[in-house]
């Protein structure tokens, strides 16, 4: 397979993604729902990974998305439409804040915090029950975005999910491509060169927050409902990474090409096997990560380049 | 004009003095030999100086300016460039990507632009194919890349850590010639690290001499490879 059979592929995904919503029923367009803010989302793990930084914390941020979101519609009385730019705004603050201590942190170290901290996320609004509602959760009394309109909301997340490939476009794009491949490649000579580290680090993790706390804002205003343990789910965490896996890192089509294959496999085992389902997909993430560290992607790619890949 | 100055630099890794009270100058348009047996704090002093590791003690000035406690990224931006001895390329960029980083980020060129002065340097430095994997480059491509790369920052001050180890003696010659136009044309304050002391006489007007970590002797190479301590330092440390 080579480049214009990729360049095909994204082009006939991209019209199905248009078209769907003229003919397809209600259960088609919410699976579809599902698999796109998957999609966002790992894309927006996928961009911060281009650094060399593996975080944990997808949830987490979904978690402040949502919740921002939804607090400022029923406490503040703020517009719908307003509380998804403004979880993306909320997420981005509070990612700048957090940033500036735990950027300090590579590796292993880096994901654990980011994983300790979603939960303290959790925790908090589990805690804070006047403001949050506690464990029950939050309700939007006015009722589901757009009344609850099934093609509407796919227009929705379809929105919110360009987002993502726009962002995750001017990365590959832009210096900050150059910035983040030579941090993860090697700090010390990215230094030499002149690259700020811990800007550009910050840079990667404030916009990658925001679109995160965006799709938690979208996610909530679909749902007109919130709950700790709906909303922090590890489920937006393991799910995008997974996805990213197998279509491939580094790149804006891999997410796409494992959200889709993923997705879909996914919910077709939940039809097959509605018990084990989450045993067998576990199963496959397993040996994704074993015998293709590269994803699908490398599949895609021409054969004197899938060797390069591979050692990479 | 001085270019660069340590006033009593000092590095101590925990009981070690990698580093001890070293005091010299660089002038504009000079290179310079940075000699010494394994392990005298050679690489150190040039970690101490592009800011990749802080001092204990002492101080660093850059065309008057003291630089001692500015980032590596910030030193890279004024005009202090290096190469690495453990070689490090970015292999996830091509070769010309790789000398891009300097032109972007510590001259913060387009990306257009950038690409234009790292084909440049590339081509000043008789490197071809430049959209090739770093992976398929030979020894000498390497090294190449290595100097294009620490060019890319445009720098006023460069430091060459044995760029030439490793490589035969008609590439060594290659890269001295090339060494010596860059640093002419560039009007650039060069020090140079290398164990082969046939390419110290080549390539440089002047040499310092470490010997754990002090600094022993300075002058002409003619005069230091005849000085007694020199030469007993050497004999001692094991590497002639
Ligand atoms: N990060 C570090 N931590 C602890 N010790 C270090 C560190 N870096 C260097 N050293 C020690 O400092 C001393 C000087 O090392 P340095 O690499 O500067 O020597 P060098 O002159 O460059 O040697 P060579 O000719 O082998 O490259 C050595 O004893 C080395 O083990
Ligand atoms: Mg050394």
């Amino acid at each position: 397979m080579n480049r214009t059979l990729v360049r095909i592929l994204l082009i006939l995904i991209a019209v199905a993604a248009v078209a769907l919503p003229a003919f397809a029923g209600d259960y088609p367009l919410q699976v579809a729902r599902n698999i796109m803010l998957y999609m966002a989302l790992a894309i927006s793990w996928d961009m911060l990974l281009r650094s060399g930084q593996i975080s944990f914390g997808i949830a987490g941020l979904f978690g402040i998305g949502a919740y921002a979101a939804i607090l400022g519609v029923v406490r503040a009385g703020m517009p719908t439409w307003l509380s998804i730019p403004f979880a993306a705004v909320f997420a981005a603050l509070v990612a700048f804040l957090i940033g500036f201590v735990i950027l300090r942190l590579r590796a292993m170290y880096f994901s654990i915090v980011t994983l300790a901290l979603g939960e303290i996320f959790r925790i908090i609004v589990h805690n804070l029950h006047d403001f949050t509602g506690g464990p029950e959760g939050v309700v939007m009394q006015q009722g589901v975005m757009f009344g609850g309109n099934a093609s509407k909301l796919y227009w929705l997340v379809l929105a919110g999910l360009l987002v993502a490939i726009a962002a995750s476009y001017w990365f590959e794009k832009s210096r900050i491509h150059f910035a983040l491949t030579a941090i993860r490649n090697n700090e010390i000579s990215a230094k030499s060169s002149g690259v700020d580290i811990f800007r550009w680090l910050l840079l990667a993790f404030v916009v990658t927050s925001a679109i995160q706390g965006m799709l938690g804002g979208i996610f909530v205003m679909s749902y007109g409902f919130a709950a700790p343990d709906v909303v922090f789910s590890a489920d937006f965490t393991l799910l995008p990474l997974a996805m990213a896996l197998l279509g491939g890192v580094y790149s804006t089509r891999g997410p796409i090409f494992g959200a889709i294959l993923l997705g879909l496999v996914a919910e077709w085992l939940k039809l097959k096997i509605p018990y084990g389902h989450l045993v067998v997909y576990g199963i496959m993430i397993i040996i994704v990560i074993l015998f293709m560290p590269q994803g699908l992607k490398n599949l895609l790619k021409p054969a004197a380049k899938r060797a390069e890949g591979r050692s990479a | 004009m001085i270019k660069l100055r340590t006033t009593n630099l000092t590095k101590r890794f925990m009981g070690l003095v990698a580093v001890n009270n070293v005091s010299f100058s660089m002038e504009e348009g000079e290179i310079l030999g940075i000699i010494g047996p394994n392990g005298a704090g050679k690489t150190t002093f040039i970690n101490l100086i592009s800011g990749i590791i802080m001092p204990s003690e002492g101080r660093i000035e850059y065309k008057g300016q003291d630089i001692t406690w500015m980032p590596a990224h910030e030193r890279a931006r004024i005009g202090i460039a290096r190469t690495y001895q453990l070689i490090h390329p970015l292999e996830n960029l091509t070769l010309i990507e790789n000398v891009m980083v300097g032109s972007i980020f510590a001259r913060g060129h387009s990306l257009k632009e950038g690409r234009r002065r790292a084909e440049n340097l590339c081509h000043e430095l008789g490197l071809t194919d430049l959209e090739r994997d770093t992976s398929r480059l030979t020894i000498l491509e390497v090294k190449k890349m290595e100097i294009a790369r620490a060019l890319a920052n445009e720098p006023e001050v460069l430091f060459l850590d044995e760029v030439m180890a490793g490589l035969n003696s008609d590439e060594t010659k290659e890269l001295i010639a090339m060494v010596q136009k860059i640093a002419r044309e560039k009007n650039l304050a060069v020090g140079v690290v290398e164990h082969v002391m046939g390419v110290i006489r080549e390539l440089t007007h002047r040499v310092i001499v470490l010997e754990a970590g002090e600094l022993i002797a300075e002058g002409k190479y003619e005069e230091v490879s005849r000085n007694p301590r020199v030469i007993e330092a050497y004999l001692g440390g094991g590497a002639a």
